[in-house]
């Protein structure tokens, strides 16, 4: 797996409990064009699993079921050894949760 | 898929917006993953607008919704790449390219192989498309039909019509909606360089009804002028009109100096007709014919043409049956001259083909046999390459790959080679036909022009088709036998499928020596015919050919004269040993051949049927001494038989053999008409037969009359030089100038050249045929070597072992080479086999030899197995150098 540097924003992410895409944009920051092939990728790589959200919530916001991602213990562990490598994205989870919707449960 | 909620909720536009660009961007997406992909993104589309409806919506909000969306297109096109990248076929490919990279050898080799199969296949079928499948440039040019006379007794056909027969069939015949009789003609056109001749053809009343042209300039003859002392007008072929008259429109109507009269241009054709008739080069200009009165009395001498166009609904067959009928009952009416002719109708396309017509069936099946020998080599090739694969192939079906979907990897790659090889192709073919064009047989149309476009590569991309296939599927089953899993626990040992590559390689020599076979008996037809001896001596003899009919040479008298005297004058330069004339020059393309049936006095008429039909010929000066043709017995003729004196005739030998046989011809007297004058006269000599149109065609019975006592201005000045001679073509040209400034030369050439030009054809079937022959030989040695080759590096730790227990080098060898020579034995026992059922289809092309020719038959065998042996030899000379230490330590 290529580790690039936004990977390992997006993996913290995740590990930060933003679940859904335009969470991890909100998140991180990163562009959605940059955000979804990531995840895309990692899902494919087994270290992301994806479900879709229960129904019953959506039906209650009135809106359709989002799709929710989360860390894998093979992407826990990535993660690790990215965050060795790079220092700097502990800084996310502040931003994150200057973010964080207002719906959040 | 996920509808809108409730559309009347009013969604911002930014919301719309950003809906219909996930909505537009899913079609990128793979089919599989699309719907589930849609409903992720709107769904975070909604939840965000959900999520901000709550707070009053600004404008920033909304670009933000729109940007995002925007990033739908990126995440489609990564999942778009990730499919195609995981697709089969893409796999496939790249795989086949790594592995191709990885093996350049064997892959050159099978590219190379596929480039000359697919090569040769594709100019093959451009050239039969061109000449059988292609349209005429003719409107409804199917529907043209020639017809000639064939003779019964001598089987000999496609021959020109004698003018009596022409005028019948033109006037009795029904099938035709037009037809029309065409007559060699010739004008003098002096408006040029030099004194020329200009080809021309005098076509009577429906010639253009029966082309059915548009003219390209002016109109066709009308019917007004097909009548005497209103025929002076001509209609020009666009060549000709081109080169001499620059291609000016404004031509039609003016006058040309044709000769010694004006003749008023009517018409101009349009480009590209080309109708071989009267044989030789294409006739350039048309005249309108009125049939003479003396003209349907001539019935044995053919030099005329016919050339119809059946009407609607009648069918070849049926014109084919009313020509028949029609022949018939012309014998019947005139059984001395008509008992063994018939009329022989040949469509237009058919006689434009000429000999390839034969030939294109024979030169599609050797390109055929050489595709097929080309993919047994391709399908050795993979095969060995898969053996080296083997582990390859077995883990992946190991790993879960079915066998279909191990073939379908299979066969792509062989799709990718035969691909690049048929490209790779297609500049074989172009070389091909340049070859083809180069070899030109002379009496084949179109031959020069053969295109290389759409069509061919069409044909060529099929072939390429056809032959991974037929190469690509023995590999793909052969390598994906469940059974090849073996391979995992197998290592390198035990040679794998020695049995269906030893197959390919029976076919390989059994087709390579089908082809060898046919070249062989094509050579030796060809070596023979070179040794016929033709009756004359080729070397160091020019011939020059003059019609001197005009004005200036009205009279006889005049005529023999001219003759005489150019004699005189080439005689004189340096290095000239004989100099002569002859009316029917041998081998020449334009001859009056001139046939009378012949009576000898004091014996009863020859019965009809019994053909006593005799050439006659006319000669003077040294002729026979130029042309090397002996004289058996009697006197040659010599310059004291002239006008008044009394007539003589020499016979060629063949003529006495028929008509005098087991009697002395000399003193005989004969009486028989010569352009319509009756003669009688003694036969005083007897000389060697010549050949008179081809090596392959027995002499003809032949009767010479001196120059003098039959003055004819159509002849052919003969001379023989020496060794050395410093005398040119031109020098003699200007020694008949010198005579007659204005009159131009039909034909010149050395007798080399007019012998040759018969060759032509043979060369050219011989050519072709030999280098499909040689590349199927290559190709089925190349086979033999590389399955040997790889036998052995199998069985390199048998050999190591054998030779540890003792054996000598000389027994690794025979083991090998045993091997090799039994693959090569029953390809040569099916080759044969085939050969002799097969060669049957070349008999019209052979000569001198039976198509099971015993010589040739033992040759070929005999030369395929040393060739053979050649190619199991060097992989049998590796085997011996097998060290047995380290051939049993690479276990």
């Amino acid at each position: 797996m290529n580790l690039t540097y936004p990977t390992t924003l997006v993996l913290q992410a995740l590990a930060n409990g933003f679940h859904y895409g335009f969470d991890v944009i909100d998140a991180t920051a990163l562009p959605s064009g940059t955000v979804y092939p990531i995840l895309r990728r990692l899902e494919r790589e087994a270290l992301v699993r994806a479900r879709w959200e229960k129904p019953e919530i959506a039906r209650r916001e009135q809106r359709p079921p989002r799709r929710y991602y989360e860390l894998t213990a093979a992407g826990e562990a990535l993660l690790e050894t990215a965050l060795a490598r790079y220092r700097a994205p502990q800084a996310i989870a502040a931003r994150g949760r200057r973010l964080r919707p207002a719906r959040s449960s | 898929m996920n509808k809108p909620l409730d559309s009347a909720r009013g969604r911002p536009l930014s919301l719309r917006v950003a809906r219909r660009i996930v909505a537009l961007t899913s079609v990128v997406v793979p089919r599989a993953e699309r719907a589930e992909w849609r409903r992720e993104w709107e769904a975070e589309l909604e939840h965000r607008w959900a999520m901000t409806r709550r707070r009053p919506t600004d404008w920033r909000s909304g670009m933000d919704l729109i940007r995002r969306a925007s990033g739908a297109f990126p995440d489609a096109a990564w999942l778009r790449r990730q499919f195609t990248a995981d697709a089969d076929l893409v796999h496939d490919l790249r795989h086949t390219v790594r592995l191709a990279l990885k093996t350049p050898g064997p892959t050159a080799i099978a590219l190379l192989v596929f480039a000359v199969g697919i090569g040769a296949t594709t100019a093959i079928a451009s050239l039969a498309d061109t000449l059988l499948v292609r349209p005429l440039p003719l409107s409804d040019a199917d529907r043209i039909v020639t017809i000639w006379e064939r003779n019964t007794a001598t089987g000999i056909g496609h021959a020109d019509v004698a003018p009596g027969n022409a005028i019948d069939w033109v006037g009795r015949s029904r099938s035709f909606q037009a037809i029309a009789a065409v007559e060699p003609w010739s004008v003098d056109y002096t408006g040029g360089d030099e004194p020329e001749v200009l080809r021309a053809g005098r076509v009577s009343e429906r010639f253009f009804d029966v082309l059915g042209v548009r003219m390209f300039h002016g109109r066709a003859f009308l019917p007004q002028e097909y009548v005497r002392g209103n025929d002076r007008v001509v209609i020009l072929g666009h060549g000709v009109w081109e080169t001499r008259f620059g291609g000016d429109p404004a031509l039609v109507g003016r006058a040309i100096q044709l000769g010694d009269e004006p003749y008023t241009v009517v018409g101009i054709l349009p480009p590209d007709i080309e109708l071989r008739l009267l044989g030789g080069p294409e006739r350039v200009l048309w005249l309108p014919k009125y049939f003479e009165e003396y003209e349907p009395k001539i019935r044995t001498s053919g030099y005329w043409n016919v050339i119809a166009r059946l009407s609607p609904g009648v069918t070849l067959e049926q014109a084919r049956a009313e020509m028949d009928g029609l022949s018939r009952q012309l014998a019947t009416e005139l059984p001395r001259s008509n008992t063994n002719t018939v009329a022989e109708v040949i469509t237009l396309r058919d006689h434009l083909a000429g000999s390839l017509h034969a030939l294109v069936p024979l030169l599609a099946g050797a390109a055929v046999f050489l595709l097929i020998v080309a993919c047994a080599n391709v399908a050795n090739i993979l095969i060995a390459r898969g053996a080296l694969r083997g582990r390859e192939l077995a883990v992946r079906q190991a790993l879960g790959a079915g066998r279909g979907r191990v073939v379908r990897q299979l066969l792509t790659e062989t799709l990718l080679l035969a691909a690049i090889g048929g490209g790779l192709g297609l500049f074989v073919a172009r070389w091909a036909l340049d070859l083809i064009a180069r070899l030109r047989p002379v009496d084949v149309a179109r031959v020069d022009s053969i295109p290389l476009d759409v069509r061919s590569a069409l044909m060529a991309f099929g072939l390429t088709i056809a032959a991974s296939v037929v190469a690509g599927l023995a590999p793909a089953l052969q390598l994906s036998r469940p059974a090849a899993a073996t391979a995992l626990h197998e290592g390198q040992s035990g040679g794998p499928r020695r049995g269906v590559r030893g197959a390919l390689v029976v076919v390989e020599v059994a087709l390579a020596l089908l082809l060898v076979v046919g070249a062989g008996l094509l050579l030796r037809s060809f070596a023979l015919i070179q040794k016929v001896d033709p009756g004359f001596q080729r070397d160091h003899v020019r011939a020059l050919q003059v019609f001197a009919y005009d004005r200036r040479n009205e009279k006889p008298e005049g005529r023999a004269l001219f003759v005489q005297r150019v004699l005189e004058n080439m005689r004189s330069l340096p290095g000239i040993s004989a100099a002569g004339v002859v009316s029917a020059m041998p081998f020449i393309e334009a001859n009056m051949n001139i046939q009378a049936i012949v009576e000898i006095v004091g014996r009863p008429p020859a019965p009809p049927g019994d053909d006593s039909r005799i050439f006659l010929n006319v000669a003077a000066g040294d002729y026979f001494q130029a042309m090397g043709i002996s004289l058996l017995r009697g006197r040659l003729l010599n310059e004291r038989d002239i006008a008044g004196s009394p007539a003589v005739v020499l016979i060629s030998r063949t003529a006495a053999r028929t008509h005098w046989p087991g009697a002395d011809p000399i003193g005989s007297r004969l009486k028989f008409r010569y352009h319509g004058r009756p003669f009688e006269a003694e036969v005083v000599g007897i000389v060697g037969d010549a050949r008179h149109d081809a090596l392959d065609q027995p002499a003809r019975a032949e009767l010479y009359l001196p120059h003098a006592q039959a003055p004819t201005g159509a002849v052919t000045f003969v001379v023989r030089s020496r060794e050395g001679s410093p005398v040119t073509m031109m020098d003699l040209k200007k020694q008949i100038w010198a005579q007659d400034p204005l009159e131009p030369l039909y034909r010149t050439a050395t007798l080399d050249e007019l012998v040759d030009r018969t060759l032509v054809g043979r060369r050219f079937s011989l050519v072709l045929l030999a280098g499909f022959a040689a590349a199927a030989l290559l190709l089925a040695s190349a086979g033999l070597y590389g399955v040997l080759s790889s036998s052995t590096s199998h069985r390199t730790r048998e050999f190591g072992v054998r030779i540890a227990l003792g054996a000598g080098r000389r027994e690794i060898v025979g083991l090998v080479i045993r091997e090799g020579l039994l693959l090569a034995a029953i390809g040569l026992v099916i080759g044969l086999g085939g050969a002799v059922w097969l060669t049957k289809f070349l008999r019209s092309l052979l000569f001198g030899v039976t198509p099971t020719d015993p010589v040739t038959f033992s040759a070929v065998a005999a030369g395929i197995l040393v060739i053979a042996l050649v190619s199991c030899y060097l992989p049998a000379r590796r085997a011996v150098k097998v060290d047995p230490l380290i051939a049993l330590r690479a276990e």
